[in-house]
């Protein structure tokens, strides 16, 4: 009897701790991550695609359990309308009322900036996955912002850099630039040729040509480029400008004479303007899936993506997918959900994304990958044009010194 | 550079004139008539564009749709500009200059609300038809083939004018009216209703002018600010009111910018105001214009 008594007892106690364990885990506190992003006006096309893509991480990552397998992963989703003022009030309300613990945003550098003081006022972290300005992260940086996209240094000095490796094979000797004549356009014509300088010291810059912002008739520059006969142009032009001087060009047969590296053309463009787009172009772009399929990672996101949504991922949505991931390993590296310790990993942290391994930098929080440089030709394995001979300029080979970040900090201080 | 070359450039400034013709031929008539500083100009001539790749996503499929969609736009213009004479610039005929360029600067900014109310901020894009996404070689210089159409389209605007002016009564009332109004409107002539068809037919070239930028490049937002200076350059040089010096003004910006960018690519512009500014102090009614009326 005594025996029955004490077994019935322990056996009591073991179910009593196994359902306390059980609750614990089923218990265990769900992730409130934020998504803000521009899904109405300018930027609604990209922003749409990036949702896609955050969705499928997510759905992937809640079936083994969500974070560390136990905290399963809400998502909230805002629009920001790309304007700076909702996407401050909609972070805020994602903050305050939904409990968030990390937001992506924004469409534009515009908003992600606003949002930047918000965040880290709140300890929210935040990740930038489609605005790229450097300023972001190199001007008054906040520990828990990060940015997993090419900033707009890297991508300048990625397309002088790949400029600079074609000309050397190709042979070619002289070029010309042509920039939207404005701030951007200036300064970044200026690293451009400051960087073909040292990287392909023969080359030769024949003219500067220097378009108003907002040029909508190009016809005197096409003729007159080609009348000067450089063996490339250097674009550097704003992005309307650039869609109207692409589409008057071609109608000159510019792009079968002169190459034209430059462009900033995304796989949204590749497959919006499949049947318009030119042949032959040299273009940038930030994230396209297709330079990484031999990576098992891209190639299972590429699967799925197609799978869920019938269509092939953009480089928004590859960026998407890695932000989430970025931040699953940085969960994994602090192996808690808590903001601090997440954001204390994450900083120079390595990741494994569909891009590659690439790395946080500890200064800026920017991660290290690569703009992507290639000539836009047909492809049977795809209804739309993609990019051949790609040259991947690696975030090592176009990041910004981190001494020149140091000083731009110490100036903007001042 | 070889001769193919500056003949090419030649080109290029001749295209650009023609389409800076037809923006400014309506913007100098309505001035020249109706001594109304029309700054909705270009905002209008924008709404042309955005009207004619409405036309022609609506008639898709159609061969005809890409060719139709031009003079449609005119017309949807001309009813815009319509509307607009009649509610608002029948109001301030008498008012002073300042009060004029008000109004019409407002009118601008509202238009260019309502466009992007209406199509949305993204670019728009017309695909032309095939035969005419190809360039053309003339002497060895090449052409964009769609500019045969614009610079044929800009002399039919330009011999179309020069008839109305020349041959119909309407025609001889609006050149009466540009020299003295009081005297057609004492000869019994309605004032008021030439002015409403004067300013109809004005936005009808802008919008018509609309519709054939539309498919040189994509339309999007803004493009209207920068030619509407351009505008003004035009009918300054070649005289407010004067057909032949709209269109020898256009031909003059057209080939001073397109050559300027060839030689000497930081001073286009610049050259352009500096020729206006000189006409304006040497000759302020233009190389073909009349003196303004007092």
């Amino acid at each position: 009897m005594k025996f029955r008594k004490k077994t019935a007892f322990f056996v009591t106690i073991l179910i009593c701790s196994s359902f306390f364990f059980i609750a614990g885990a089923t218990a265990a506190e769900k992730y409130h991550f934020g998504v803000a992003l521009g899904l109405t006006g300018t930027g609604a096309l990209y922003s749409a695609d990036q949702v896609e893509a955050i969705k499928l991480a997510v759905e992937e990552i809640n079936a083994k359990g969500g974070f560390l397998g136990r905290h399963a992963i809400e998502l909230f989703i805002r629009d920001t309308q790309t304007k700076p003022d909702v996407g401050v009030r909609e972070v805020k309300d994602l903050i305050l009322r939904d409990k968030i613990r990390t937001v992506i945003n924004d469409y534009s550098s515009a908003v992600a900036l606003a949002v930047k003081p918000i965040a880290q006022e709140y300890k929210v972290l935040h990740i930038a996955a489609i605005s790229n300005s450097e300023n972001i992260t190199m001007i008054n940086p906040s520990p828990y912002t990060f940015q997993v996209v090419p900033n707009t240094y890297m991508q300048a000095k990625a397309s002088a850099v790949a400029v600079a490796k074609m000309a050397k094979a190709k042979g070619w000797k002289e070029y010309i630039t042509m920039a939207s004549d404005y701030e951007w356009g200036r300064s970044t014509q200026a690293e451009a040729v400051k960087v073909l300088k040292e990287m392909a010291p023969n080359l030769v810059l024949k003219k500067e040509f220097w378009p108003r912002l907002g040029e909508t008739q190009f016809t005197s520059y096409i003729t007159g480029i080609m009348a000067l006969k450089p063996d490339f142009v250097f674009g550097i032009l704003a992005s309307n400008d650039n869609v109207a001087w692409i589409e008057q060009a071609k109608t000159y047969g510019f792009f079968d004479k002169i190459a034209y590296p430059g462009s900033l053309i995304s796989v949204t463009e590749l497959i919006l303007q499949a049947k318009t787009l030119p042949r032959n172009i040299i273009a940038l772009t930030r994230a396209p899936f297709f330079a990484h399929l031999d990576n098992p990672l891209m190639a299972d996101f590429v699967k799925n993506y197609r799978a869920k949504y019938n269509k092939f991922p953009s480089d928004w949505a590859v960026m998407g997918y890695d932000a989430v991931y970025a931040l699953k390993q940085g969960v994994e590296k602090a192996n808690s959900i808590d903001t601090e310790k997440v954001k204390d990993s994450m900083r120079g942290l390595s990741v494994n994304l569909t891009r590659g391994k690439l790395a946080f930098r500890a200064i800026d929080n920017q991660l290290s990958c690569s703009s992507y440089v290639g000539t836009i030709a047909d492809d049977p394995k795809y209804p739309f044009p993609i990019y051949k001979d790609i040259i991947e300029v690696k975030g090592s080979e176009s990041e910004r010194p981190e001494s020149e970040i140091v000083a731009a900090r110490k100036a903007a201080k001042k | 550079m070889d001769i193919t070359s500056l003949f090419a450039q030649f080109l290029s400034g001749l295209t650009y004139g023609t389409i800076l013709f037809l923006v400014a031929a309506g913007l100098s008539l309505i001035f020249g008539v109706m001594n109304i500083l029309n700054f909705a100009h270009a905002a209008l001539w924008l709404m042309g564009a955005y009207f004619s790749y409405t036309f022609w996503n609506w008639m898709q499929g159609n061969s005809f749709s890409f060719w139709l969609s031009i003079p449609l736009a005119g017309v949807a213009a001309a009813a815009v500009g319509w509307v607009i004479e009649v509610v608002l610039i029948k109001r301030i005929y008498k008012r002073e200059l300042y009060e004029q360029l008000l109004i019409t600067y407002s009118i601008a900014l509202i238009i260019s609300d309502t466009i992007k109310l209406t199509w949305g901020v993204t670019n728009k894009l017309i695909v032309r038809p095939e035969i005419i996404q190809k360039p053309v070689f003339i002497f060895g210089a090449p052409l964009d083939s769609y500019f045969l159409v614009v610079i044929a389209a800009g002399a039919a605007v330009a011999a179309g004018l020069w008839w109305f002016l020349k041959y119909t009564r309407y025609g001889h009332i609006v050149k009466a009216a540009v020299f003295s109004r009081e005297m057609v409107g004492a000869l019994g002539i309605p004032i008021p209703r030439i002015y409403t068809w004067v300013f109809t037919l004005g936005i009808f070239l802008a919008g018509f002018a609309g519709g054939i930028q539309a498919p040189i490049g994509s339309i999007t937002l803004g493009m209207d600010t920068a030619i509407i200076i351009q505008a003004f350059c035009v009918v300054v040089i070649g005289g407010f009111g004067s057909l032949l010096g709209t269109l020898v003004g256009s031909l003059i910006v057209g080939e001073v910018l397109s050559f300027t960018i060839l030689f000497w690519p930081d001073g286009a512009m610049v050259l352009i105001f500096i020729i206006t500014a000189l006409i304006l102090i040497v000759r302020p009614w233009g190389l073909f214009g009349t003196p303004m009326r007092i």
